[in-house]
């Protein structure tokens, strides 16, 4: 009876791993097409758009950047400079200062005349405490404001400056990001070509600029990092931003837009109670809510995506740091989709309910899981003796083939729309990382991924039981109270 | 009919199995064949055979062989049962030698019977599958191409099987076959726009070099009147007529006059414009708005615009209410900016929601225009179209137009909330003095935003009205933000009355407020 089970589930599994595979190639060859398709469309728009007015323009919407800043004092500086040189009319520039324990405060000080002020802070998003709000009395640095608070992440950190924050749309940033001298014009481009649908939200590339030359706060130069886990990230982002977000963008299906370089719409930030400073993950977490948010009020809306290069950031080359990022993301999209079960399937939530939070689910959260379990079948197989090499060659060399279609071609649609790595050496390193990665960097990244699993269900991070029941109402995170973690 | 295929195939799953068992019966149903059937099979459980010999001829030495065993019976003589058929020849061997008449009698489990019956028991058990018949693996390669011509042809029967009943080799091989499929167009499709890209980028730069010098000549060597009275024989001698009729020769002159016609001035424009109708360019341009893709047509619409080709106005109007926003877009634009007289009725007919893009694009257009022709803002206001009247009330503040104050007075009270925030801002931007009874009935209102727009507007035109419903304001609120305008709005209106009520009041929040309102440096916030 035993023994039938086990072959009854052996041959379920099989035929699961079979289905799975097939799924993971049509769904990516769908992707590179609509990525194919978006990235066409956007092109041919990009040659009618004239960014000249916007500048100037009174209709234009006012844009609130909020970067916060931990421990940052090495650059902090350079940094709001590059932030308050940039080009448009109407912005400002949040610094906050997360209890940092260095002099990033101090230096923001004295580089900048700052005096603390007698602002008011009331805040509609609970926050940790203020110790005070700076602005200068040089009109030079008349849009610079810098809040002083108590250590409280990221997330807290962003909720802070968004009650603060006066003016229409929110650029949330790193600090250490590097921005183009035009990227908020071009970010708020959708926001500004709206129409039928409430743009709630823009995301946009964020470029890697290890071993890049920088001038001016712009990428000059572009060279592929030195280091594998370098090289590998490259490879990465094209597939994540290129491939990836712009397939999702094309159906409206976005669910995650960088936190490194993301801008909202403020008056809905306010309405669902920002971001959620008990995730990891606050990022995404806060594109769902929004989404969520609008799916239950039933007013149309889209995420956007522009696929310039507008932002540039340093990747961790360091195994042990890029290990630890992965499994933030991990428990990030873990957590996310938890809170947000309600979405799942639930044909109410559209695209995304339908589509985009399955293929999460599966592709995105399980799939470590699913690659572990397909070894362990593997080895069961072999340890039963009907392991067939055709199968699993067959299914081993197609993955593999997929692989590099699905890289090369994002590599692809970088060279035919920005063309940024000129040099064919670099690119030759691309395509030498594109072949060695399934079997180099691939089984660490799925190793990473299954150690994220196993500090969710530990419930590293705290709020567990509270993530694990999810959100009943997108507008739920505003009646949340503070819990002890557990 | 929805079930005229299902049953189609449910009939031949059912029977198509039968007809093809009853095609490949191996065994023959002609005695010879039969008995040759017998032999290859050597033995079959339960048949055996016998010799029967009449008493005629038989030799006492005949009778003691131990091979045949031979016994008496009333016609004459029987051997013993036989089992194995592959010996018949063998044993018929010396009887025929010594001449002798014989029979082969068949038995089932030692019991005489027929060809026919025997044929028929063996049919069974190869039916029931209780014996399998046994390839004739000695066979000659002669006997098979013999066979060959016997069997009905049936192709891959036996593979066919095999493969349907491993669905996983089914499941691998159709999952690869699709992934090669699906990545081979791809990859090809890719390639092939490369290659067409490079080779359109490659002409394009060389026709590019072929058209700077004639059109230099043509620029700085003839005068306006001569451009335009210019033959077709003159033009292709400056521009081969074999060039000048492909497309993308075309296309790339237009570029290269427009880009001149953005950077020049005076006659060389007016130049630039006989010349690019003398060359049929503004053909070229008409054309391409029945052009399928989308990004033609606004390129097409682009070029009417910064060529001025009035003439294709009616063209143009048609495409004012396109479905593609980009499209829409252009259209109006070059309504607005080459219609003699400002046409804004394209404008307020518009049936979509009008994005701030194109607000922009409008007001700039708008802006330029409106310094040399009369601007007809009403029109706007009797749009059906929301987004078109919000637009209306923001022109007449960023245009200063002040006359038309009375105008925006006269529906002010009855239109939407959203083009109430519109007007407060127009009149607080335009100092409109005459207008507080409007803002002290919104700042009453119980739509927050529009309270808080009316305060701001009550900042800078309210009355003494407005300073009591502020008061009034500040002392119900109970929310900061709300309660910060209020103050700030009375604070600039009275700073009198704003320091009676911070001054005397206990209240923490209203200290705080008040210290935030009078700090010089969030004054520029």
């Amino acid at each position: 009876m035993y023994s039938f089970l086990f072959f009854m589930l052996m041959e379920i599994f099989g035929l699961m791993f079979l289905i799975l595979s097939f799924s993971v190639i049509v769904i990516y060859l769908i992707m590179m097409v609509l990525s194919a398709l978006e990235m066409r469309d956007f092109l041919r728009k990009n040659r009618f758009a004239d960014y000249g007015d916007i500048i100037t323009s009174p209709i234009t919407p006012g844009v609130s950047i909020l970067a916060p800043a931990y421990n940052e004092g090495q650059n902090i500086v350079q940094n709001a400079q590059s932030l308050l040189s940039l080009h448009y009319g109407k912005f400002e520039v949040i610094l906050i200062n997360d209890g940092s324990k260095d002099d990033t405060l101090e230096k923001l000080i004295q580089s900048f005349e700052l005096e603390k002020t007698s602002y008011a802070y009331y805040p509609e998003i609970e926050t940790k405490a203020v110790r005070g709000i700076y602005r200068s009395r040089n009109m030079s640095y008349r849009r610079l404001t810098v809040i002083d608070k108590e250590n409280g992440g990221k997330a807290d950190a962003l909720n802070t400056g968004i009650n603060i924050a006066g003016l229409e749309i929110l650029a949330c940033i790193d600090v250490d990001c590097i921005l183009s001298s035009d990227s908020i014009s071009r970010m708020v481009r959708p926001f500004m070509e709206e129409t039928n649908k409430k743009v709630i939200a823009v995301g946009g590339v964020v470029g890697i600029a290890n071993n890049c030359d920088v001038k001016d706060g712009t990428v000059t130069t572009y060279r592929i990092p030195e280091t594998m886990l370098g090289k590998f990230q490259v490879i990465e982002y094209f597939r994540a931003f290129l491939m990836g977000r712009m397939a999702w963008s094309r159906v409206n299906g976005l669910m995650l837009i960088s936190g490194a370089f993301g801008f909202f719409r403020k008056d809905l930030v306010r309405a669902v109670g920002g971001y959620f400073p008990k995730t990891v993950g606050e990022d995404m977490e806060l594109v769902v809510r929004m989404r969520r948010y609008m799916d239950e009020q039933k007013i149309p809306h889209k995420v956007a995506f522009v696929p310039d290069p507008l932002c540039w950031t340093e990747v961790p080359e360091d195994e042990k740091v890029l290990s630890r990022q992965r499994n933030r993301w991990m428990r990030g999209t873990i957590e996310t989709l938890q809170l947000h079960q309600a979405l799942r399937l639930n044909p109410k939530y559209g695209v995304v309910g339908m589509i985009s939070y399955p293929f999460w689910s599966i592709f995105e959260k399980s799939a470590p899981i699913i690659e572990a379990a397909g070894i362990i079948y593997t080895v069961i197989l072999l340890a039963i003796g009907d392991f067939s090499a055709v199968y699993f060659f067959a299914l081993l060399v197609m993955m593999f083939l997929l692989s590099l279609l699905v890289s090369s071609f994002s590599v692809l649609y970088e060279q035919i729309a920005f063309n940024r790595y000129k040099d064919k050496k670099d690119l030759r390193k691309l395509i030498w990382m594109i072949i060695t990665e399934p079997f180099v960097i691939h089984p660490k990244v799925v190793y990473w991924g299954i150690l994220g699993h196993i500090d969710f269900i530990k419930g590293k991070g705290g709020w567990g039981s509270m993530i694990r029941t999810g959100f009943k109402k997108a507008e739920d995170k505003k009646n949340l109270t503070e819990q002890p973690t557990s | 009919m929805s079930k005229f295929f299902p049953r189609i195939i449910f009939f031949a799953l059912t029977f198509l199995p039968g007809v093809l068992q009853a095609q490949e019966d191996p065994i023959p149903s002609d005695s010879i064949g039969f008995y040759d059937f017998l032999k290859s099979q050597k033995e079959v459980p339960g048949l055996s055979y016998r010799f029967l010999f009449s008493e005629t001829g038989i030799t006492p030495s005949q009778l003691s062989d131990s091979l045949f065993s031979l016994s008496k019976i009333d016609s004459g003589y029987v051997s013993v049962f036989f089992s194995d058929f592959s010996w018949i020849d063998d044993l018929k061997r010396p009887i025929m030698a010594d001449s002798l008449a014989y029979t082969i009698q068949l038995a089932i489990y030692s019991q005489p019977t027929s060809v026919n019956s025997a044929h028929q028991y063996l049919s069974d058990l190869i039916g029931k599958g209780d014996y399998l018949v046994k390839d004739d693996e000695e066979m000659q390669v002669e006997d098979f191409v013999a066979l060959a011509a016997k069997t009905p042809y049936l192709p891959l029967q036996e593979y066919k099987l095999k493969f349907l009943s491993d669905y996983r080799l089914l499941a691998v091989t159709l999952i690869i076959i699709f992934f090669f499929l699906a990545s081979s167009i791809m990859i090809v499709s890719m390639l092939v726009m490369k290659v067409t890209k490079i080779k359109r980028e490659a002409l394009q730069k060389e026709y590019d070099g072929i058209i700077i010098e004639p059109l230099t000549a043509l620029l700085f060597g003839k005068e306006l009147k001569e451009i335009t009275e210019m033959d077709a024989n003159e033009i292709h001698s400056f521009f081969p007529e074999n060039l000048l009729s492909k497309e993308l020769f075309q296309l790339v002159l237009i570029d290269r006059i427009i880009g001149l016609n953005k950077k020049m001035k005076g006659e060389f424009k007016e130049k630039l414009k006989a010349l690019y109708k003398r060359l049929d360019l503004n053909k070229v341009s008409i054309k391409s708005l029945h052009h399928r893709k989308w990004d033609r047509v606004t390129m097409g619409l682009v070029q009417i615009n910064e060529m001025d080709l009035v003439e294709a106005l009616p063209e143009v109007k048609k495409f004012t209410n396109a479905s593609n926003f980009h499209i829409r877009s252009r259209a109006l634009s070059t309504i607005l900016n080459l219609s003699e007289n400002v046409d804004l009725r394209s404008l307020r007919d518009q049936a979509f929601p009008l994005s701030l893009w194109q607000q922009m694009n409008y007001l700039r257009i708008i802006r330029f225009v409106g310094l040399q022709k009369d601007l007809k803002l009403g029109i706007l206001f009797e749009s059906t179209n929301q987004s078109i009247r919000v637009f209306g009330i923001k022109l007449v503040r960023i245009l200063g137009r002040v006359d038309m104050i009375e105008t925006l007075a006269g529906f002010a009270d009855v239109v939407s909330d959203e083009e109430k925030l519109e007007i407060l801002d127009t009149y607080a931007a335009l100092g409109a003095h005459m207008e507080t009874r409007f803002i002290n009935v919104c700042l009453k209102s119980s739509n927050l935003n529009l309270s808080m727009a009316a305060a701001k507007a009550a900042a800078v035109v309210g009355d003494v009205e407005s300073e009591d419903i502020l008061l009034e304001l500040v002392e119900t609120e109970t929310d900061h933000r709300r309660k910060m305008e209020y103050l700030k709005s009375l604070y600039k209106l009275n700073a009198e009355k704003f320091e009676l009520i911070t001054l005397n009041n206990t209240s923490s929040d209203l200290m705080e407020i008040r210290n935030h309102i009078l700090d010089p440096m969030l004054h520029h916030v």
